[in-house]
C-alpha cells in the first residue's frame, strides 16, 4: 500500500472505531461523560486542524477562528431559534455562511499589495469584533437578549442528545482533519509551505498564490463554522458574549502550537494533550492553577518546542508508546487516579515531558548542538511573513 | 553552549514551579469543599486531597456518619461574572459546614463538589455531565448566572435531577418541572418588578413627569425593561408609559463598555424626573461617577442589579434605589437565626477577601437554594430525584431570607415577586418599600436629597 | 448642540487615556519587534499597586507614582533582556506575552479576588471633579491623562528625532544587525526603551486606577480599545499614536451619542479596517521609529 493508502485506511479504521465508542462505553457500564469528554475534544481537534491549514501551512497567522466560529453558532440559533428551521438544514448552512464570510475577507485582504503577516492577523481579530458589535446592534441575530437552543429538535436518526452530538461532532472532526491531510500531502500544500516560506519566491515558482491562500482560508473558516453550528446545541443558549470572546482563538493557537504548527497531526495531538489537562485540572477544582498552567506552557513551548510534540512522538515514537503506556497501565491497574480519564491524562502529561526535557538533557551530555531543533521545516514566523509581503 | 544551559535550567525551573503551584494548591485548597484531585473514589485514595476535608469530616461532632452525601455544582469563580460568584461559594460553604455541624443531612455528612465553569456556560453544561455522570454525586446545586444556569438546567433535565438554582433571570424560558428557583422574582419579573418600583417611587407623594432608561444589553436587564422578546407583554418601559411617564431617553449599552462620558451626556440633556438604570455589576457605579464629573446629578435613580459594595464608596449615589430580598437590618433581623446566619456569611465572605460582606439578594437567594435541597431530601426521605421534586412542588419549603415559600407549577414552579426595594440613606442601604418591610423610620426619598 | 460638544470634548480626553494605554505597546512593537500582550496586565497590575498603596497607607494615589513607575521600568527593563536571552522574536512574542498575561491576570485575581476595587472618595478627591469651559465639563481623570499622553507623544517624537538615543532607536528598528555592526550597543538601547514602554502603560493604570472601578476583567475588554489605537497611529509613533487616540475617542463618543453605544465598537473598527486597507503604514508616516 502506498503511505497515502495507509493513512486513508487509518481514517477510516478510526472513524468506524469512534463510531462504536458511545456503545461500548454503554456496554461495559462505564460513566456516559466519556462520550461528552470524547466530543468535546473532537470539536476542539477539528476548531485546531482547520485553523492549521491556514496558519500553519500558509504561514498567515489568524485571530480570525473565533469569527468562523461564531459565525456557525450565531446561523443555526438564528435559523432554527427564530425562524423554525429545522437544525439539519441550518447546520450546512452555518458552514457555509463561515466560508462565505472567510472568501469575503479573504478577496479583500489577499489582494492588498502592501499586506503583511501583523496586518492580516489584526484584521482577523478586528473581525470578530465588528462581527460581535453587528450580532448586538441587530435584533433580528441577537439583540442583546440572546437565542435559546434549548428546544431545538435533533434528528431522531442519530439518536439521543448526547449520541446525536457524538456522531455530529465525530463526522465533522474526522472530515476536518481529513482535509487538512489531503492538503497537506497535495500539490496545494506544497504551495502553502512554500507561500509561507517565501511569498515571492512561491509567486515566481508559478504558484497560483492568490487561489492557494483563498483555499487555505476556505478549509479553515467552512469547518470553524459547521463546526461551530453543532456546538450552538452544546451552549443551549447563545449570548454573545459567550461566543464571541478570545477562547476559541486562544486555544487553538495553543492547541496548534504545542502539537505542531504545519504538520497535519499537530492540531490533533495538541487538541488532545491540552483540552484533557484543562478538563481534569478543572474537575479537580484547580482552575487558577489550570490557567497558570496554560499560561506557562505557552511560554515554554513557544521557547522550547519549535516543531511541537507530534515530531517529536513520531521521531521517537519507541518512547512514546512505553511511556504512554507504561504509565497508563499502571495507574490504570493500582487504580491511582480512579478514572480513565484521569489516567490517560496521567500518562500524556508524563509522556510529553518524557519526550520534552530528558531529550534536551541527553543532548546536551553527549555535548552536540544540533539537536532536533533544527531538524524540521523553516519555523513559521510573522516575520517570515512580513518581509514576504513586501 | 552557555546559553543553552540556562534555557534548559530556566525550562525546568519553569516546569518545576508549575508542578509545585499545583501541589500547593492541592493541599491548600478549598477549606469546605473538599473538591479534590478526584472525587470518584473515597476522599482517602488521592494524592493531593485537602487535609481540611478530614478535618471536616471529624469536626461532625459524630453525629453525621457514613458515606458522604455529594452535591454537585459549578460557580463563575473565574471570568467575568466572578465577582459575584465568590459570594455564592463562601454562602455555600458556611451552609455546608453548618449542615454537617448540625448532624448532617439524612444522618450522612455533606460533601459539596465545587468546580469553577469560568463564566462559561459550555463549561457550566459539560462540568454538570461530568458531575452526573462520571463523578455520580448524589444532588445537584445551580450555578451562578443566567446563560450557565440555562446550560445547566438542560443538563439537569436530561437525567432528571432535581435543580435548585439562584439567578436565573430569564423565567419564561424554564419549564423544565424540577427546576426550583429562588430568586423571587416571581415568574412575571418584567411586569412585577417595574411595577414595585414605580410604585416605591410614587410612595413618596410625588409623580416622576418624565423617565429615562439606560440598559445593559445583557439578557436578564432587557428581558426586564423591554418584556419577552416576540411578545409585547410587560417591561419596565411599557409600564412607564402606561402610567403616563414621558419616556425621554432610552438607550441600551454593551456589557463590556468602556467609556460612559457620552451616555452620560446624554441622560443630562435628556434630564428626566426619574433615571431607571438597567444595569448589572459597577455599571450604576460608573455611570453615576461619569455624571458627577459634567456636574449632572438625576433627581431619582433605580438601578436593576448592582454590585453593593462599590455603589456605597461612589460619590454621587446616595438616594439611588435597587430591588433585594433581605438587608441586614429589622424586620429582616427581628429572627435571631437569620441574624446568625448573617453573622456566618459576613466572616466567610470577609475570609474570601470581599470588600462589602453585608447578607443581601445574592447572598440570600444563594442560601435558599441550599434549603431547597436540604429540606427536599429530609422531606422525602430519600434521595431520589423524583421523589424530591414531587416533594418540593407538594410541600414548599420555610426558608430564613423568604419566609414559606410555595412552588406553583402552573406557573413553572414560581412563587410570587417577593422583591423588596431598598434605597441608599445616609450611606447605608436601607429597605424603603414596601413599608411593612422598611428599616424603622425609613421611607422613599424622592427626589433625592443631593439633587 | 450642547450634547455633541460634550460628546466630542469627552471624546478627545478619552482618547488621550486611550493613547496612554497604545504608547508602550505601540513602542515595544515598532522598535523592538514585540508585540507585548503583558502590557495590558501591566496596566492593570499599576492600577491594583495604586489603588493597594493609597488604601493601605492613605495617601493621594497620585504619589503612588513614585513607587509604581520605577517598578515598573524595572518590570520592562527585565522583560526584554528575557526576551533577548532567549531570541524571541515577533510571533514568538506574541505567544509567550499572552501566557504571560494569562499568569498575570490568574495571579491579580488570587491577590485581589474577582470583585470590584475602587478607591473611595475621601481619598480620591480627583474622580468626580471637572473644569468647565463655557457649558462643557472636562473632567479631570481623563484630562490628566491626556496631558500625560501629550506631554509623553511630544517628548518622545523629539527625543527620538533629535538624540542619539533616538537615533540608535531608529538604527535598531531599521536594521538591528547593521546597527550592532556600527557600533550601537543595541541591547542597552532596546532594555531602556522597554523599561520606558513598561513605564508608559503604568501611568496609564495610575489614571485607571483613580478615574474607575478596576476588576481582573478589564484587561480583556481593552484590547478592542487599544489594537486599534496602535496600528492606526503607525507602530512606534507616539504622536500618531495620540492622533489615533483622539480619533477613536471622539469617534466611539459621537457614535454612541449620535447614534448608540452599541455602535461605538463598530465604528472604532470600521476604522481600523479601512485604516488597515488604505493607510497599512500608519496615519502618520513621519517620525515613526518603524
Amino acid at each position: 500500500m502506498t503511505p497515502r493508502g495507509r493513512v486513508l485506511t487509518g481514517f477510516l479504521v478510526a472513524a468506524v472505531a469512534l463510531f462504536f465508542v458511545p456503545a461500548l462505553v454503554e456496554a461495559a457500564d462505564l460513566p456516559r461523560f466519556f462520550v461528552i469528554f470524547l466530543f468535546t475534544t473532537f470539536f476542539w481537534i477539528a476548531q485546531a486542524s482547520s485553523w492549521n491549514v491556514l496558519t500553519g501551512f500558509s504561514g498567515y497567522f489568524s485571530f480570525g477562528q473565533g469569527a468562523w466560529y461564531g459565525i456557525g453558532v450565531y446561523a443555526v440559533a438564528v435559523l432554527t431559534g427564530k425562524h423554525g428551521w429545522s437544525f439539519i438544514i441550518a447546520l450546512p448552512v452555518a458552514g457555509l455562511a463561515a466560508l462565505v464570510a472567510g472568501l469575503g475577507l479573504g478577496v479583500v485582504v489577499f489582494r492588498l499589495r502592501r499586506l503583511t503577516g501583523e496586518i492580516f492577523a489584526l484584521t482577523t481579530l478586528a473581525i470578530a469584533f465588528v462581527l460581535a458589535a453587528l450580532a448586538r446592534l441587530l435584533p433580528a441575530i441577537d439583540g442583546g437578549t440572546g437565542v435559546f437552543m434549548t428546544g431545538t429538535p435533533i434528528p431522531e436518526f442519530l439518536g439521543d442528545f448526547t449520541t446525536a452530538m457524538y456522531r455530529m461532532a465525530l463526522v465533522i472532526m474526522i472530515l476536518a482533519v481529513l482535509a487538512a491531510y489531503v492538503t497537506y500531502s497535495s500539490r496545494l500544500g506544497w504551495g502553502l509551505f512554500s507561500i509561507r516560506d517565501d511569498e515571492s519566491v512561491a509567486g515566481g515558482l508559478g504558484v497560483p498564490v492568490f487561489r492557494y491562500k483563498m483555499t487555505a482560508l476556505a478549509i479553515n473558516s467552512f469547518f470553524a463554522g459547521l463546526m461551530g453550528g453543532v456546538w450552538s446545541l452544546q451552549l443551549g443558549f447563545v449570548t454573545v458574549d459567550d461566543v464571541f470572546n478570545i477562547r476559541v482563538p486562544l486555544f487553538v493557537i495553543l492547541m496548534s502550537v504545542l502539537g505542531g504548527l504545519g504538520h497535519w497531526m499537530g492540531p490533533v495531538v495538541g487538541a488532545v494533550i491540552i483540552f484533557t489537562l484543562s478538563d481534569r485540572l478543572n474537575s479537580a477544582g484547580l482552575t487558577d492553577v489550570n490557567q497558570i498552567i496554560i499560561g506557562s506552557l505557552l511560554v515554554i513551548l513557544a521557547l522550547a518546542v519549535k516543531e511541537g510534540v507530534y515530531v517529536r512522538m513520531r521521531d521517537r515514537w519507541l518512547t512514546t508508546v512505553v511511556t504512554f503506556f507504561g504509565v497508563m497501565a499502571i495507574t490504570t491497574v493500582f487504580d491511582l487516579m480512579g478514572s480513565l480519564i484521569s489516567d490517560f491524562a496521567v500518562a500524556m502529561v508524563v509522556t510529553v515531558l518524557v519526550l520534552l526535557v530528558p531529550d534536551r538533557l541527553r543532548e546536551r551530555f553527549r555535548g552536540s548542538d544540533d539537536g532536533p531543533d533544527q531538524e524540521e521545516g523553516p519555523p513559521v514566523g510573522m516575520g517570515a511573513v512580513a518581509e514576504t509581503g513586501q | 553552549m552557555r546559553s543553552h544551559r540556562w534555557r534548559y535550567l530556566a525550562i525546568l525551573t519553569a516546569l518545576a514551579m508549575v508542578l509545585a503551584a499545583c501541589g500547593d494548591d492541592g493541599e491548600g485548597g478549598d477549606t469546605t469543599a473538599p473538591a479534590g484531585a478526584d472525587t470518584t473514589e473515597a476522599p482517602t485514595d488521592t494524592t493531593e486531597e485537602p487535609t481540611d476535608t478530614t478535618e471536616e469530616m471529624t469536626d461532625t461532632t459524630g453525629e453525621a456518619s457514613g458515606d458522604p452525601i455529594r452535591i454537585g455544582g459549578t460557580l463563575a469563580l473565574t471570568g467575568f461574572l466572578a465577582a459575584t460568584g465568590v459570594i455564592h461559594e463562601a454562602v455555600g460553604k458556611v451552609f455546608v459546614e453548618r449542615i454537617n455541624e448540625q448532624g448532617g443531612l439524612l444522618g450522612r455528612p455533606v460533601e459539596w463538589v465545587l468546580l469553577d465553569d469560568e463564566s462559561l456556560p459550555e463549561n457550566a453544561a459539560a462540568a454538570y455531565e461530568r458531575l452526573i455522570t462520571e463523578d455520580e454525586v448524589d444532588l445537584i446545586i445551580g450555578p451562578y448566572g443566567t446563560g450557565n444556569i440555562t446550560a445547566a438546567m438542560a443538563v439537569a433535565e436530561r437525567y432528571g435531577y432535581v435543580f435548585p438554582h439562584h439567578t436565573a433571570s430569564l423565567t419564561y424560558a424554564y419549564n423544565y418541572q424540577c427546576h426550583f428557583s429562588s430568586w423571587s422574582t416571581g415568574l412575571h419579573p418584567n411586569i412585577t418588578n417595574p411595577n414595585l418600583i414605580y410604585d416605591a417611587i410614587e410612595s413618596s407623594g410625588n409623580t416622576p413627569e418624565t423617565i429615562g432608561f439606560v440598559i445593559n444589553e445583557f439578557p436578564g436587564t432587557m428581558f426586564i425593561a423591554y418584556g419577552q422578546e416576540g411578545t409585547d407583554e410587560g417591561g419596565a418601559v411599557a409600564q412607564a408609559e402606561e402610567r403616563g411617564y414621558e419616556v425621554v431617553l432610552d438607550v441600551t449599552f454593551p456589557t463590556a463598555i468602556t467609556d460612559w462620558a457620552p451616555i452620560a451626556a446624554q441622560v443630562a440633556d435628556a434630564d428626566p424626573d426619574f433615571l431607571y438604570i438597567g444595569g448589572l455589576g459597577v455599571n450604576a457605579s460608573q455611570l453615576i461617577t461619569a455624571m458627577q464629573t459634567i456636574d449632572y446629578s438625576p433627581r431619582g435613580m433605580f438601578t436593576q442589579w448592582p454590585a453593593p459594595g462599590p455603589l456605597l464608596e461612589t460619590e454621587g449615589a446616595d438616594g439611588i434605589m435597587s430591588v433585594t430580598i433581605f438587608e441586614e437590618h429589622p424586620p429582616f433581623t427581628d429572627d435571631p437565626e437569620a441574624v446568625e446566619v448573617a453573622a456566618l456569611i459576613n466572616e466567610a465572605l470577609a475570609e474570601a477577601g470581599v470588600p462589602y460582606t453585608k447578607v443581601e439578594t445574592q447572598a440570600a437567594a444563594s442560601w435558599t437554594a441550599w434549603e431547597y435541597l436540604q429540606q427536599a431530601a429530609e422531606g422525602a426521605g430519600s434521595l431520589d430525584q423524583q421523589a424530591m421534586c414531587d416533594w418540593l412542588i407538594e410541600n414548599g419549603v420555610s426558608t430564613l431570607f423568604h419566609g414559606d415559600i410555595e412552588f406553583f407549577p402552573e406557573q413553572q414552579n414560581y412563587f410570587e415577586d417577593l422583591s423588596k426595594v431598598k434605597q441608599i440613606q445616609d450611606g447605608e442601604w436601607y429597605v424603603v418599600y414596601p413599608e411593612e418591610f422598611a428599616a424603622p423610620d425609613r421611607s422613599v426619598v424622592y427626589p433625592r436629597a443631593d439633587s | 448642540m450642547g450634547l455633541l460638544t460634550q460628546g466630542i470634548a469627552t471624546g478627545i480626553l478619552i482618547g488621550g487615556l486611550y493613547a496612554l494605554m497604545s504608547l508602550g505597546i505601540s513602542l515595544s512593537w515598532g522598535a523592538l519587534k514585540i508585540i507585548n500582550l503583558a502590557h495590558f496586565s501591566f496596566i492593570l497590575l499599576s492600577a491594583y499597586l495604586v489603588y493597594q498603596i493609597t488604601v493601605s497607607f492613605e495617601v493621594d494615589p497620585l504619589l503612588t507614582m513614585a513607587v509604581v513607575l520605577p517598578l515598573f521600568f524595572v518590570f520592562g527593563a527585565l522583560m526584554q533582556m528575557f526576551f533577548h536571552r532567549f531570541e524571541v522574536d515577533e510571533f514568538k512574542s506574541l505567544i509567550v506575552t499572552f501566557g504571560v498575561f494569562i499568569i498575570l491576570q490568574s495571579v491579580m485575581q488570587t491577590i485581589w479576588s474577582a470583585d470590584f476595587r475602587t478607591i473611595g472618595p475621601s481619598l480620591n478627591i480627583y474622580r468626580t471633579s471637572s473644569i468647565r469651559i463655557g457649558g462643557t465639563a472636562l473632567p479631570i481623570p481623563s484630562l490628566m491623562a491626556f496631558v500625560a499622553a501629550l506631554l509623553i507623544a511630544v517628548a518622545m517624537s523629539i527625543l527620538l528625532s533629535r538624540s542619539y538615543f533616538g537615533k540608535a532607536v531608529r538604527a535598531v528598528a531599521q536594521d538591528a544587525e547593521m546597527a550592532r555592526a556600527f557600533g550601537v550597543d543595541t541591547n542597552r538601547v532596546a532594555v531602556l526603551l522597554s523599561g520606558l514602554s513598561a513605564t508608559f502603560s503604568a501611568l496609564a493604570g495610575v489614571f485607571i486606577a483613580v478615574g474607575q472601578q478596576i476588576f481582573p476583567g478589564l484587561a480583556v475588554s481593552w484590547f478592542g480599545i487599544v489594537f486599534p489605537v496602535v496600528i492606526l497611529g503607525g507602530l512606534g509613533n507616539t504622536v500618531g499614536t495620540l492622533t489615533a487616540g483622539v480619533i477613536v475617542g471622539v469617534a466611539a463618543g459621537v457614535a454612541a451619542v449620535m447614534w448608540a453605544p452599541l455602535a461605538a465598537p463598530l465604528v472604532t473598527f470600521l476604522i481600523l479596517i479601512a485604516a488597515l486597507l488604505f493607510r497599512p503604514q500608519g496615519l502618520l508616516t513621519s517620525r515613526s521609529v518603524a
